[in-house]
């Protein structure tokens, strides 16, 4: 059951999960994947949603931006109830505040560099001066200057995840979630993009959530949260 | 709206091996449609040809219910004052008048019934092919007594060759009493229909007009338009005036009613292979992008997850299928050219047969019309879209997670 009533301010936390459960039935068996799971994320967060496989953290991230409906409970993001939005202004609502990394890159490969990167900025009607100036801006950052034309498959493993960074920071969403974002990725690579978003985390403020089996991530978190069985083992706030 | 659309064509072209394969399945779709109904028009066309231009005309006047009986008496009203009206008739090319009657050939060797004509020689060539069909001697000239033309047919009955000699009997109008005459066959025509080279027979008209004892009147006039449509074109004022004093004006349609049915069956027979075509053309389609966006189903996901709308989703399936009918439409136009190329130039043979009342006696070329290569590919476009329907509305409704499982 997921309430309803009036916007809540939320002090200072970009997302809030109340009492969310998950159920999945598959062939009559139901598999609690959440169960009354709570959890306040503040803006300018870099936290890690670590455990083991099956405890539930890709139906943590999924429901925490919409990706998936809880069974129960409610999810607040930026102020807004989930469960108040229909499915367009749910994918207008990720556009606008969540970027996403995801583990397999997920480039969209008919489309360059370039085009990958400014996709979300088109559905924003963002003006073509505008797209052009923020791409060449993220691509320095990111340090992938001058790849605007190729396509992904002409790139590294590591660099199609800059891209995938670029793509989710370039709209400067409210919040970036990254599912396992360093799996594929040599540690050198993963170190170094890692590296990369905490300086974006520590100088534009942008609120980062993990959910990872990597240890680079864990240490390298400000918060640490573990998952067993769907519900939180510890909740660890670092430094 | 452009990226959209940048997309789905980059996405059609990335397995280029399957749009290519679909590409041409749809378009032999397209090129057999236009095809059938290329061939489909010009064996009409050449039927209506071999009706009207063999001997019926494209149109004809007669008497009323002179065609009922063919009685010698029925005689047209006032034909000369017709024939005279319809030498300054701008819709008419040429005309020329005949008797018509029942007579009996009789040689040394048998007896053959036919029916006979009295035709005026210079206009009859430009009405009919009888001259042209003459095999052995000679065509009528005038003023051509004692001439007669016979059938192949006729003359193997009659067992006589040109510059034999016929007796031919036949009623007289009037008094009904059967005059006689005898003639020297002058050619032996074949028009390789069976009705014709066996059963008529041609003399010049003014020796059957004093044969039947009709002084100058005729039993027909047969017509040839400048434009073989108005022919065919029952509403014009051009029957209703030839109508008159109780006379009766029909095109090749009344005259010979069982090829307008065939005309009429031949369009419901092409709607009907042209519904099917366009199902088979839209589950090719359906099953083309079903099977793309079943392969791309986790980067659908991922569009749906970083913001794109259901309803740009389904715009991206739509400007796929735009992009791949195109495709089709492209091949299909040049199969269909090249095929309709080929036989154009040589032709299908269908001599000999016999359809609705007609026998086709030359080659069957398909005839290039405009709506092949505009409205069967507009169609074809049509139909890929309302194919698109299901899977747009799939790919709309997908649940980014479920698309992308594992991952977010």
């Amino acid at each position: 059951m997921q309430p309803r009533g009036e916007i809540q301010e939320m002090s200072g936390e970009v997302i809030k999960i109340d009492n969310v459960s998950k159920i999945y039935s598959t062939e009559g068996i139901d598999v609690h994947a959440l169960r009354s799971l709570s959890l306040g994320i503040k803006k300018g967060a870099f936290i890690a949603i670590a455990g083991p496989s099956g405890a539930g953290k890709t139906t943590l991230l999924n429901i925490m931006s919409g990706l998936d409906i809880p069974s129960s409970g409610s999810v607040l993001l930026a102020g807004k109830y989930m469960s108040e939005m229909k499915d367009s202004e749910l994918s207008d609502f990720r556009r606008d505040h969540i970027g996403f990394i995801f583990q397999a890159y997920n480039l969209i490969p008919v489309l360059t560099v370039k085009e990958n990167i400014e996709y979300i900025m088109l559905l924003q009607s963002v003006g073509e001066g505008e797209r052009r100036s923020r791409v060449a801006a993220i691509l320095q950052q990111v340090g992938l200057k001058g790849m605007e034309n190729r396509l992904p498959k002409q790139l590294s493993g590591g660099q199609q995840q800059r891209v995938a960074v670029a793509r989710a920071m370039v709209s400067n969403p409210d919040m970036i979630l990254a599912d396992e974002p360093t799996a594929n990725l040599d540690s050198a690579t993963g170190v170094a993009l890692l590296d990369m978003m905490r300086e974006l985390n520590e100088k534009n403020g942008m609120t980062f959530v993990f959910s990872t089996h990597d240890t680079m991530i864990m240490e390298r978190a400000k918060r640490l949260v573990l998952l067993k069985d769907g519900e939180i083992d510890k909740d660890e706030v670092r430094g | 709206m452009k990226l959209l659309f940048k997309l789905a064509w980059r996405n059609v072209l990335r397995n280029k091996r399957r749009t290519v394969l679909s590409g041409i399945a749809v378009g032999i779709g397209l090129a057999s449609l236009m095809f059938v109904d290329g061939l489909y028009v010009g064996m009409l066309e050449s039927m209506i040809r071999t009706a009207t231009d063999t001997f019926l005309g494209q149109g004809q006047v007669h008497a009323q219910g002179f065609r009922d009986t063919l009685e010698v008496d029925k005689t047209i009203n006032n034909s000369e004052a017709f024939m005279k009206s319809l030498e300054t008739e701008n819709l008419v090319s040429d005309f020329s008048p005949r008797t018509v009657s029942f007579g009996m050939l009789s040689s040394a060797s048998g007896v053959n019934s036919v029916l006979l004509y009295g035709i005026e020689p210079d206009t009859e060539r430009h009405i009919s092919m009888i001259d042209e069909a003459v095999r052995q001697g000679n065509y009528l000239t005038p003023p051509g007594t004692g001439q007669i033309l016979i059938g192949s047919k006729a003359a193997e009955t009659l067992e006589v060759e040109t510059g034999d000699r016929l007796v031919l009997t036949m009623a007289q109008a009037g008094t009904g009493e059967l005059s006689q005459d005898m003639f020297r066959v002058t050619g032996i025509f074949h028009m390789g229909i069976r009705e014709i080279d066996s059963d008529m027979a041609f003399i010049n008209i003014k020796q059957a007009q004093e044969l039947l004892a009709l002084d100058r009147d005729v039993h027909e006039i047969s017509l040839k338009f400048n434009d073989i449509n108005d022919a065919g074109d029952r509403s014009l004022e051009f029957w209703e005036k030839y109508s008159e004093q109780d006379n009766e004006a029909l095109g090749w349609k009344d005259l010979v009613p069982q090829l307008d049915s065939v005309i009429g069956m031949t369009d419901i027979s092409i709607l009907i292979i042209t519904s099917l075509v366009f199902a088979i053309v839209a589950v090719i389609i359906m099953n083309t992008l079903f099977m793309s966006l079943y392969e791309r189903i986790f980067e659908f996901g991922v569009l749906r997850a970083v913001g794109t709308r259901p309803v740009n989703m389904a715009l991206i399936i739509f400007f796929e299928a735009t992009s791949l009918s195109l495709i089709s439409i492209i091949i299909g136009l040049g199969i269909g050219y090249v095929f309709m190329y080929i036989f154009s130039v040589y032709g299908i043979n269908y001599k000999g047969i016999e359809f609705a009342g007609v026998t086709i006696t030359e080659l069957i070329y398909p005839v290039v019309r405009p709506r092949q290569f505009t409205v069967f590919p507009v169609l074809i476009f049509i139909f890929s879209f309302i194919a698109a329907i299901y899977p747009a509305v799939f790919a709309a409704k997908l649940t980014p997670a479920r698309a992308m499982q594992k991952s977010m």
